[in-house]
């Protein structure tokens, strides 16, 4: 595990050298999960984005996303989740809508997530956006099989979203360490590395130092 | 208090001890030289090709080392007290291996336990002498297994987690744990 870090790590920083511009900031955010009945959970987050470096080192606050989604277990493993976010950015306000499904693998000493979403978005004098997005989620124990409370994960995602308006491709890599606090609680940090444009010849970097705090009550 | 109070109020604690019981485990691998020379001596003696990986378990049944291992394209996870006396070997297998008739036998049993289920993961549990164990190891068997089923299930209306023992004859649950679902919050938002 220690080796798949490492390779992920090497080439997140090589892909950044690879590329022209890019911004690197730090994305702080707090999940917090409500059980309502038996399969279904109302989960809100905070997530802001501080810019720290951009052409130049800086410290800016850049946006907040307040989001606020209902997911509804199908099955053991299985869920939807239906959503909204809305996302202030100075003086713009961004909403979106969003749906996604979830389904979870779990094998001995591994768990594999897998979301598929839509989302559109609406901001006033700016015509819809309609996006789509898949994401693969690896999260592995590093103490035994499965990870017990006061006991650290790795957890790393790939994920691909496309913006149909625009036809952008943009692709993510994040690799997180993950400390289990409680039985309620996990706290992961780690690095998010979205590069974006892809189809076109210019690409975006864009590194983020990421800190979450996933609490459920 | 009467006698048929007292007895009614055991029985009651004894039916919901069986069926409302949460699984409790905490594990971690250990390293060999922190293992018991006796369970040590246990799988040396079965000569297994591939790399054993060892785990220190914290459960209901208290502390327990328990050895993970494939030998002859089967899982095998052997478990032993903390003095290394070995207590049960669990072999994994499929659903559609084990004989026909007890394959229905355990469908009834369950059929009367759950409204609906799915069979996650099926092990074959044998407990006897270790000279037994070890030929169970070694695909030469005269012990008859009990069946740990991994399973979801559903009692009411929403699906959940289990662990059960079914005895040998696929007629009896001997044991049952209820496991709470994983938070999987971070593997989604």
């Amino acid at each position: 595990m220690r080796k798949i870090l490492i390779i992920s790590l090497f080439l997140v920083s090589v892909s950044v050298k690879a590329q022209s511009a890019l911004s690197f900031g730090w994305l702080p955010k707090v999940n917090l999960s409500k059980k309502v009945s038996s399969s279904i959970k109302w989960v809100n987050s905070v997530e802001a984005r501080e810019d720290l470096y951009n052409n130049t080192f800086m410290f800016s606050h850049n946006l907040v996303d307040v989001s606020s989604i209902i997911s509804i277990n199908t099955n053991v493993y299985q869920s939807f989740n239906f959503g909204y976010i809305v996302r202030f950015k100075g003086d713009e306000v961004v909403h979106r809508l969003l749906q996604h499904f979830n389904v979870v693998q779990n094998y001995d000493g591994l768990k594999i997530g897998h979301r598929l979403g839509m989302e559109q978005f609406f901001q006033n004098a700016v015509r819809p956006q309609y996006r789509t997005r898949y994401r693969a989620t690896f999260e592995k124990a590093l103490t035994g099989l499965k990870v017990d409370v006061k006991e650290w994960y790795l957890k790393i995602s790939n994920e691909y979203l496309y913006q149909f308006n625009k036809n952008d491709l943009e692709a993510r890599i994040s690799p997180y360490l993950g400390y289990k606090l409680g039985k309620r609680d996990k706290i992961e940090i780690g690095l998010d590395y979205r590069l974006g444009s892809l189809l076109e010849f210019e690409k975006k970097n864009n590194l983020w130092f990421r800190t979450t705090w996933y609490i459920s009550i | 208090m009467k006698f048929t109070q007292i007895f009614t109020i055991l029985i009651f604690f004894t039916v919901n001890s069986i069926t409302g019981q949460y699984k409790f485990e905490k594990e971690r691998r250990v390293k060999p030289h922190e293992v018991p020379s006796e369970a040590i001596d246990f799988v040396s003696k079965v000569k297994f090709k591939k790399k054993i990986k060892w785990y220190l378990e914290e459960s209901q049944d208290g502390k327990t080392f328990e050895a993970k291992v494939y030998f002859k394209k089967r899982k095998h996870s052997i478990e032993f007290n903390h003095l290394g006396s070995v207590l049960d070997v669990e072999i994994e297998t499929k659903f559609s291996k084990i004989e026909k008739e007890t394959q229905n036998k355990i469908n009834s049993t369950l059929e009367k336990r759950f409204r609906k289920f799915k069979i996650r993961k099926i092990q074959l549990q044998y407990k006897g002498k270790e000279e037994d164990l070890m030929n169970c190891i070694k695909k030469e068997c005269s012990l008859k297994p009990n069946y740990e089923i991994v399973l979801k299930g559903k009692t009411d209306s929403s699906y959940k987690l289990y662990e059960l023992l079914v005895d040998y004859a696929g007629e009896r649950i001997l044991k049952e744990l209820k496991f709470s679902q994983d938070n999987f919050d971070n593997l989604q938002f």
